[in-house]
């Protein structure tokens, strides 16, 4: 299959790639690129754990083709720390016990990031339903409810319930 | 494996013609979300996928002369947040706040939710009960279809495979601005429906000047329940009128059992959902 090339910027990096009409964004990141931070579940736009940001809104990297990225910007979440510097979503993360296999948390930190960006002070309900597309099967949800809920602007209210 | 091609046409008439010489060969991409899915499951063996993503004339939200002008690209989150949307149209964007995640409406669109036809597309639903017309062109050609007559059966429309949805067009109107959307589905997030109702009302002095009724996952394709709406109009409105109306709403659905719902649900649901819709509207 003719292969086509494209020219995208990657965690704050220009890559230049040669990928199939039909090559998901997924495994260009995960195969082609090696960032296995990337999850691949359900590939059906389910569960969420496939999330990258492109042009810094979250999409599902399982259900876009590499090819349309051509041009655009993308962050996973190896991009989001500065050098040794966690992202304080990783740190309240880490801090809250909101990891527990950690399949879910690429996706739901990156989800999380786009989520306070637009409502810096989310109250719980508003971060329940933002993330209502990322799943854990660990079911640590009320921890990482929790984490996000201590990076917005009005911090440590806790859990209402 | 076959060869599978991509384009991404710089203008709208590109489109149309790589439409026109590759018919149904041809996909149309949009936000992916039905497609991916759909190729992935070998649902479909397209030869050549035609990205319209980058065709700004097919993208945002216009107002001109009482109407509005939806460019088939427009994505629920666009839905969600545009204020006119909002004042004018609410049904729409309380169906666009149910529909899948955050995630997913930042790039599925209006038109492939159309196009995809599914018997429970969500944004179907409130689209019939503000009487949309959806725009469609090909090669040298254009027409205007009613979204009463877009809908065939289920994930099929009158569309032919050279041709492109434009646009969307409904009209501002008293009717338009008083509207509810309710869905029932197995769970609050992520979930297809198993039952949606969106009714508009134009009411004055207790009487129903003009009523829309429409349903989606209760029949093959999303419908209007005309035979609802004939009944109630030039009626005043009181609670023994709605109760009749309820039962009419039952029969007139047409739905089937599946794994998330039965028949005798649906129908019970539907007359349920029109019930709370209507009173929210009344009140
Ligand atoms: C996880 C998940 C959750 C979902 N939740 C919901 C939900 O809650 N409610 C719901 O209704 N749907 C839901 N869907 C289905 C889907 O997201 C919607 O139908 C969406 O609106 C499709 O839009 P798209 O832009 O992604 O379409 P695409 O997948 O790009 O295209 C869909 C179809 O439309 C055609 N098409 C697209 N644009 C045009 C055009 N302008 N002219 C002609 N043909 C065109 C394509 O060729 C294709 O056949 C969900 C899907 C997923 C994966
Ligand atoms: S792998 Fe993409 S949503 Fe599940
Ligand atoms: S921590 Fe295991 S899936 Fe969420």
């Amino acid at each position: 299959m003719k292969k086509m090339e494209i020219e995208f910027i990657l965690n704050g990096k220009k890559r230049k790639i040669e990928v199939k009409p039909n090559d998901l964004l997924i495994n260009i990141i995960r195969e082609d690129l090696y960032l296995t931070g990337t999850k691949y579940g359900c590939g059906l736009g389910e569960c969420g754990v496939c999330t990258v940001l492109l042009n810094g809104e979250p999409v599902l990297s399982c259900l876009t083709l590499a090819i349309t990225v051509d041009g655009k910007e993308i962050t996973t979440i190896e991009g989001l720390a500065q050098g040794d510097e966690l992202h304080p979503l990783q740190k309240a993360f880490l801090k809250n016990g909101a990891v527990q296999c950690g399949f879910c948390t690429p996706g739901m930190i990156l989800t999380a990031t786009a989520l306070l960006r637009e409502n810096p002070d989310a109250t719980e309900d508003e971060i329940r339903n933002y993330m209502r597309g990322n799943l854990c099967r660990c079911t640590g949800y009320v921890q990482i409810i929790k984490a996000i809920k201590e990076c917005t602007s009005i911090k440590n209210k806790g859990l209402t319930n | 494996m076959k060869q599978i091609k991509y384009i991404s046409p710089r203008t709208k008439e590109e489109a149309l013609e790589v439409l026109q010489q590759e018919k149904d060969r041809a996909c149309i991409v949009a936000g992916c979300s039905n497609v991916l899915p759909n190729l992935k499951d070998k649902k479909i063996a397209p030869q050549i996928l035609v990205d319209i993503t980058t065709l700004e004339s097919l993208k945002g939200i216009f107002k001109k002369e009482g109407k509005i002008l939806l460019g088939p690209l427009t994505t629920i989150n666009e839905l969600i947040s545009s204020k006119i949307i909002l004042e004018e149209y609410p049904v729409l964007t309380q169906a666009a706040r149910e529909f899948a995640d955050p995630i997913v409406r930042n790039t599925a669109t209006v038109g492939g939710n159309l196009v995809t036809a599914s018997p429970a597309a969500d944004l179907a639903v409130p689209l019939l009960s503000l009487d949309a017309i959806v725009k469609i062109e090909s090669l040298g050609d254009k027409r205007e279809v009613n979204l009463i007559n877009f809908f065939t059966a289920p994930g099929e429309t009158i569309l032919n495979s050279h041709e492109l949805v434009v646009g969307i067009e409904f009209k501002q109107s008293d009717i338009n601005k008083n509207g509810c959307f309710m869905k029932i589905g197995q769970r609050k997030a992520m979930a297809i429906s198993i039952a949606t109702l969106a009714v508009n009302l134009d009411w004055k002095e207790n009487t129903i000047n003009q009523i829309r009724i429409a349903a989606g996952s209760v029949a093959p394709t999303p419908l209007r329940l005309t035979g609802v709406e004939e009944f109630l109009k030039n009626k005043k409105l009181n609670q023994e009128l709605i109760e009749e109306a309820v039962i009419k709403v039952s029969k007139e659905v047409n739905p089937i059992s599946d794994i998330r719902a039965s028949e005798g649900y649906r129908r019970y649901i539907s007359g349920i959902l029109f019930k709370r819709a209507i009173e929210r509207l009344a009140n």
